[in-house]
Parts: C-alpha cells; sequence; structure tokens
C-alpha cells in the first residue's frame, strides 16, 4: 500500500467509524422508540405487525452500524495514536445531537445549554486534532 | 452502587480502548489478507477487549434502566480522560498540553449536553 493510499484509509476509516457510531445511537433509539409503541396499550401485537418489525429492523440497523463502527475503528487504531483519535470519537456525540434534534421520527427537544456543550464538545475536538498530527503508532 | 457500578463500567470500556490499540498495533498492523485480518480478531488482545466492550456496555445499559441518563452520561465522559491517561501513561504516547486542554472542552460540553 502506498503511503498516500494509507493515509486515505485512515481518514475514510475515522470519518466512517465516528458516524457509523453515531447512526448506531440514532437507529436503536428509533428501534426502542417502535418497541415502546408497540408494547403501549392494550393491544398484544403480533410479531408481524408494523411496529414489531419496524422496532427489530431499526434496532437491527443500529446494531449493524455499531459493529461496523466498531471495525472501521481497529483500522483508526493501526494508523493513529490513541490520546488523538480516542477524543475525536466525541464528534458523534455532536452527530446524535443534531439528529436526534432534526429527525423528524425523533424530534427531540434541542435547547440552549444543550447546544452550547455541543459546541463546546466541537471546540474541544478542534483542539485535540488541531495539531493536524501525521499518521504514526 | 449505581455509581461504583458506573466506576466499573467507564474501567471496562477504557481498558477496552486500550487493548484495542494494543491489539491494532501488534496483529493488525502489516496485515495484507483477510485470513490474517481474522487471525487478528482472534488474538488474545482483541478477544479481551471485545469481552470488556461486552461487558461494560452490558452494566452502563443495566444502571441507564435505573438511573435518569443526565446523572449517568457525565460518568460516561471520564472514560475519556482515564484513556487520555492511560495512552500517556501505559501506551507512553506524547500528549501536547492543547489536546488536554481540548479533552477538558469535550468533559465539559458532555456534562452540559446530560444535565439539561
Amino acid at each position: 500500500m502506498t503511503a498516500a493510499r494509507a493515509r486515505w484509509l485512515g481518514v475514510a476509516c475515522l470519518v466512517a467509524s465516528i458516524a457509523l457510531s453515531a447512526l448506531g445511537q440514532l437507529a436503536m433509539k428509533n428501534g426502542m422508540r417502535h418497541l415502546h409503541l408497540a408494547g403501549a396499550g392494550e393491544i398484544v401485537w403480533p410479531i408481524t405487525s408494523p411496529p414489531v418489525r419496524a422496532a427489530v429492523f431499526w434496532t437491527a440497523v443500529g446494531l449493524v452500524a455499531y459493529g461496523s463502527s466498531l471495525l472501521t475503528w481497529l483500522v483508526v487504531l493501526v494508523r493513529y495514536r490513541l490520546s488523538y483519535a480516542y477524543p475525536l470519537l466525541a464528534l458523534s456525540y455532536v452527530l446524535v445531537y443534531v439528529g436526534a434534534t432534526q429527525w423528524p421520527q425523533l424530534l427531540e427537544p434541542a435547547t440552549p445549554q444543550r447546544t452550547v456543550g455541543t459546541l463546546l464538545i466541537l471546540a474541544g475536538v478542534a483542539l485535540v486534532s488541531a495539531t493536524g498530527e501525521r499518521a504514526e503508532r | 452502587m449505581n455509581d461504583l457500578l458506573l466506576l466499573i463500567a467507564v474501567a471496562l470500556l477504557s481498558a477496552s480502548q486500550v487493548l484495542q490499540k494494543v491489539g491494532a498495533s501488534r496483529r493488525l498492523a502489516g496485515t495484507r489478507k483477510p485470513s490474517q485480518w481474522i487471525a487478528a480478531l482472534f488474538s488474545p488482545e482483541l478477544i479481551a477487549a471485545i469481552a470488556c466492550i461486552v461487558g461494560g456496555t452490558a452494566i452502563w445499559l443495566a444502571v441507564l434502566y435505573r438511573m435518569d441518563v443526565s446523572r449517568a452520561f457525565p460518568f460516561l465522559s471520564l472514560t475519556t480522560v482515564v484513556v487520555m491517561a492511560a495512552s500517556r501513561f501505559l501506551l507512553r504516547e506524547p500528549v501536547p498540553l492543547h489536546r488536554w486542554a481540548g479533552v477538558a472542552l469535550i468533559v465539559v460540553g458532555i456534562t452540559l449536553v446530560a444535565s439539561s
């Protein structure tokens, strides 16, 4: 593998791992939401009913995304120091916040305090990555 | 009791990161073929890493069932600090000062998000 290609792979896996981790959290949350809907009230929903199927679907999407995030993370760790890469994972908190407040299926309330906290996380991630560390082990 | 469990979860999740890093550096670096990747995944370091992450996540979920996420989540951000300290003192990585400052901002930010 050429150096340029290895570098590209490291960056791609870092971005993918952060995004997949956030997608996993949001999908699992949505799966639990559907399960909650299916479990509320008097009716016992059959396994094949839409709410149960949606719950299984989104939970499965979440688990696959989470597992893929773990695998791509290993590739990240081959290339970057742990003390550099790990804080960058906090970017997934920011993505989860944006997703949870904007995704029409979840629409959790955004509050000023949470938004400030999210911006602080972004500032912290920027500070951690400020040196533009070269790939090393 | 819940606080103690949370600290155990933080310890397990942090240990998993260190083990993943050791496993990635020792077993995965320089591999070319898919068969080598599979072998790396089943190395003692990465098996232990997976065990730690499964155990840590299970404890985390068990606590979350009984505790507000707003109270539990800031504990989880401790993981970032523990992983940084472990990188510095166990893995002997150089950690420049501005990176510690960045981690401090992240911890404050996570606490703000979780406690509102």
